[in-house]
């Protein structure tokens, strides 16, 4: 294997394409005649349409058709191994779940008159008052049955027995507000239809989950339906499941008789693709004196969808992550009239959140340094399922994140460290994440009688940049130079790959291109060695290595034949494929390190400061992965200062449909962000030694900053976000 | 609309832009709630802003004629008339950036501006700034800095960035963090955007 490919700062391969304007991304894809498409959105969030009139929006210019309930096919809902979670189609029936929902689309020749249509569709309803709000939900919250992830009520231990041995037990109530994925590309769908067959530009995390969901929706076979993602516009959990818009594009596109392209309006992606759901968290934690967990005892209570219990705040940290014999882990349920909920870049971030705070609680009362606290109870082992890690350097991530950010000196005592205006606070907390676990990837590698090599798989790059380190596995296991290798991804006519989500890419499609690169290799190796003409005839497989787009004889660098040599001789190309295979669950971590500052007066807060060192197995690529970590902090520095959708109680419906009114974090908001790595691989990961590692880095860095808000102010805000309203509230 | 009446000093704010376009923005029609069952926006304007005009728009130095309602935006001009799709909408209504272009050398949100407001100015987008296979300073310390992620936000924040350092906003770090914050990256690059504009600033100095 060539040394040095991988693990190399390399600058992503579509780069160039991203900053000259040539990369196309679903809406810009060039479809001869598309017509557009605009939805029109249901205005109450509970009840059903009485009466619609679509004439004037019919007889507006340009309007190819005006489609309904009424006049709207029959689609079979998919089923929800397609990652169509929600259990209706909309335009079905005349029955309203949420606002938000789907009850017309406009097509038009232009833009332009497909949003004057739209305007003119009259829809009448007899509505009932929604039921919008958890708090007041609470009383009905019920346990869902098993789901995908398994009990939503696990036990491991006896709590009870835990919390009695216990030296201290503090009690604590979080809350997390709902919150959208924002991707600054807003969903797309361009469908074009040629006779049977569907081709669709899509904007999603998966394009095999878009072709199944489809066939199912549509009754077309899978050869029928192609699905094109050569860039997505970010995602974030937002394109990972298929939602109803793509569905009803297709159909519409079928019926029109001419291509559609719709793109959601930013103000309707926030009931279009699913949300972050709001949480109502308790935690019970004991110790003993010395800061060992005795027992740990969180009830997650979230809000699901009048039609499906889907509940995606896991616990997971909670099961996994420390050493505690006595866990009682429990997902609660209460459903309002609101959209179905879904994953938002790292899941488990809210329930992250309350068990990092928590215990940033715990080691106040036990007087305990909160690293010295996580170390006490650090966990050599999956503590859900009792395996070991492939490898686990977290003990190391709090040392040198420690030492980095200058942590030993910290007073302790809140309100304690100031500067000239104003309060400064240290705070810290664990990140950890699993990473794969899930279907995995094939993949297809060609190498040409040039000797250069494309390898293609049915995955996507969100800007995660599968394109480039996918680029340098192949190079890497194949022995050849970074430019003789091209990677191609988002088409379903290459090999299948689960969804671009849950950390599962670098596992899945890693592992994939591991393979099929590898038995690739071992054939340009059998031609060698069987050639009497080549320098390396006769010599065993086995002492054969690769480099820089060559083989030679191990240890003998001189004694070579070049790749392009030996496919000249071959006179054809070498293919192989690939099938998925799952790679085992790797379990990404890491330590966070934050400062904050936070003006008294105006209850404002700054972070200035992250400090995160990680451990994700081996690093493929030092550029791609720092910048996912900066991502992740920025991420928790929305998420716990100034991220949240607000619902209108009575109508149900979200007042902050912009962004404007829904804020994300700005350039002005955020500091440096150093990032560590250990980079040490782990020796049970198939994609040499590296694990998934996109979610990690976001989680941690909430509670980090919350507890560092807390040391700066000698108040604990447990409701997100924490807002200046909520420091003013609590300094006075 | 005549080209006359158009603002000389063309909106980087929304309110110059509502202001000349009051009387086609309001039949252009934001979709709004349908429920209102109200009667449909008055004939006459829509005919105001339905009526289509020739017009040219000299886009990366070349002129381009096309046919454009009134209504339509200098963004959907670019993007679904003239095929420069390097331009992107991410919010259609002046919160994210990623449709800032160049006009006479100012930037401003395309989708903001209306493509008949800006016949006769030079028009920059991110198509125009490489000579040949060489990419502008900016668009290389993108690259090199890795200030971008998915890339959708990056046409919009080369083109703050040039605009950026030709107005001498480079002086520090936060100089740069503060005048680059009308550019939203939800992949959230900010330190690396930084990087790039502090370089490409120093290289172009």
């Amino acid at each position: 294997m060539s040394a040095g490919v991988v693990g190399k700062a390399i600058a992503r391969v579509d780069g160039r394409a991203k900053v000259t304007g040539a990369a196309r991304y679903a809406a810009d894809a060039e479809v001869r005649g598309v017509a557009h498409g605009v939805l029109v959105m249901s205005t109450v969030a509970r009840g059903r349409i009485v009466a619609l009139d679509t004439r004037a929006a019919q007889a507006a210019p340009g309007v190819v058709d005006v489609y309904t309930h009424l006049t709207m096919p029959r689609l079979t809902v998919p089923a929800p191994t397609t990652g169509y979670f929600k259990r209706f189609v909309p335009m079905q029936d005349e029955n309203i779940q949420h606002a938000g929902q789907p009850v017309a689309i406009v097509v038009a020749r232009t833009l332009e008159e497909a949003q004057q249509a739209a305007v003119l569709v009259i829809v009448r309803y007899e509505s009932q008052t929604p039921q919008v709000v958890l708090a007041d939900g609470l009383g009905d919250a019920y346990v869902p049955a098993p789901g995908s992830d398994g009990t939503n009520d696990y036990v491991r231990g006896d709590t009870g027995a835990g919390l009695a041995a216990a030296g201290v037990i503090v009690d604590a109530t979080y809350t997390t507000p709902l919150q959208h994925h924002n991707p600054l590309e807003p969903s797309v769908t361009v469908a074009a239809w040629s006779g049977d067959r569907l081709t669709v530009h899509e904007s999603t995390q998966g394009i095999s989950n878009t072709q199944n969901a489809l066939m199912q929706a549509l009754g077309v076979p899978r050869e029928n339906v192609r699905v094109i993602t050569p860039f997505v516009g970010g995602g974030f959990g937002a394109k990972g499941p298929v939602w109803p818009h793509t569905l009803l594009t297709a159909a519409v596109a079928r019926l029109a008789g001419t291509p559609v392209k719709l793109v959601l309006t930013r103000a309707h992606t926030y009931t279009s693709h699913g949300h972050r759901a709001e949480t109502h968290q308790t935690l019970r934690i004991g110790a003993a004196r010395d800061g060992r967990l005795t027992a740990i005892e969180h009830v997650v209570t979230q809000p699901v969808s009048r039609s499906d219990e889907l509940v995606f705040n896991s616990s997971e940290p909670t099961r996994m992550l420390y050493a505690c014999p006595h866990v009682r882990s429990t997902q609660r349920a209460v459903r309002l009239d609101l959209p179905t909920a879904s994953f938002v870049r790292s899941p488990e971030a809210a329930t992250s959140h309350a068990l990092e705070s928590t215990l940033d609680e715990l080691s106040h009362a036990l007087q305990l340094d909160p690293v010295e606290l996580r170390l006490r109870n650090w966990s050599a082992v999956n503590q859900e399922t009792g395996a070991p890690h492939g490898s686990n350097f977290l003990r190391e991530c709090y040392e040198r994140g420690a030492a980095e950010f200058g942590w030993a000196r910290r007073d302790p005592r809140p309100g304690s460290m100031r500067d000239r205006d104003g309060l400064i606070g240290w705070g810290m907390a664990t990140a950890a994440h699993t990473a794969g676990g899930r279907p995995g990837a094939g993949a297809a590698v060609t190498i040409s009688v040039e000797g250069t090599a494309l390898i293609r798989s049915g995955t996507q790059d969100l800007g995660t940049g599968t394109y480039t380190v996918m680029q340098q596995i192949g190079a890497q296991v194949l022995g050849l130079p970074l430019h003789a290798v091209r990677f191609d991804l988002g088409d379903t006519n290459f090999p299948p790959a689960f969804a671009s989500a849950a950390s599962a890419t670098v596992p899945g499609v890693g592992s994939g291109v591991v393979r099929a690169a590898t038995t690739a290799r071992g054939r340009v190796v059998a031609l060698a060695v069987a050639d009497p003409r080549s320098p390396l005839y006769g010599v065993e497989p086995a002492r054969i290595s690769t480099a820089d787009g060559y083989l030679h004889v191990t240890g003998q660098p001189s004694r070579r034949v070049s790749y392009r040599s030996v496919l000249r001789r071959h006179g054809q190309p070498i293919e192989v494929t690939s099938d998925p295979a799952p790679a085992a669950l790797g379990y990404s971590t890491g330590a966070v390190f934050v400062e904050v500052h936070v003006d008294p007066a105006i209850g404002r807060i700054r972070v200035r400061r992250v400090v995160g060192v990680f451990d994700p197995g081996r690093v493929l690529n030092r550029q791609t992965a720092r910048s996912q970590a900066i991502g992740g902090a920025i991420w928790a520095i929305g998420f716990t200062l100034m991220e949240h959708t607000l619902i209108d109680p009575h109508l149900g419906r979200v007042v902050t449909p912009n962004l404007s009114g829904y804020l994300v974090p700005v350039n002005a908001d955020v500091p440096d962000i150093e990032v560590g790595f250990i980079d040490r691989p782990d020796p049970s990961s198939p994609a040499l030694g590296a694990r998934g590692f996109g979610e990690t880095p976001m989680t941690g860095v909430t509670a980090a900053i919350g507890n560092a808000v807390h040391h700066a102010i000698g108040k604990r805000i447990r409701d997100l976000p924490i807002t200046q309203d909520k420091v003013i509230a609590a300094l006075s | 609309m005549s080209e006359e009446e158009t603002p000389t000093k063309v909106g980087s704010t929304r309110r110059t832009v509502l202001k000349a376009g009051a009387t086609t923005t309001l039949a252009a029609g934001t979709p709004l709630p349908a429920l209102l069952g109200e009667a449909p926006a008055s004939a006459a304007a829509a005919a105001t802003a339905t009526s289509p005009v020739e017009v040219s728009l000299t886009v990366n130095g070349v002129a381009r004629p096309c046919t454009v309602e009134p209504r339509v935006t200098l963004l959907d001009a670019l993007r679904e008339r003239l095929g420069l799709t390097g331009t992107k909408k991410g919010c259609d209504r002046g919160e994210c950036g990623a449709c800032t272009v160049l006009v006479d050398g100012r930037r401003i949100k395309s989708c903001l501006t209306l493509a008949v407001m800006q016949q006769g100015k030079e028009i920059t987008t991110v198509e125009g700034l490489a000579r040949g296979d060489r990419l502008h300073p900016v668009q290389a310390a993108f690259v090199r800095e890795d200030g971008l992620q998915c890339g959708f936000c990056t046409p919009g924040q080369i083109m703050s960035a040039v605009a950026l350092i030709g107005e001498g906003h480079t002086r520090s770090d936060d100089e740069i963090r503060e005048w680059m914050s009308g550019n939203l990256c939800r992949c959230s690059c900010y330190p690396n955007i930084v990087a790039a504009v502090r370089e490409a600033a120093k290289e172009m100095s």
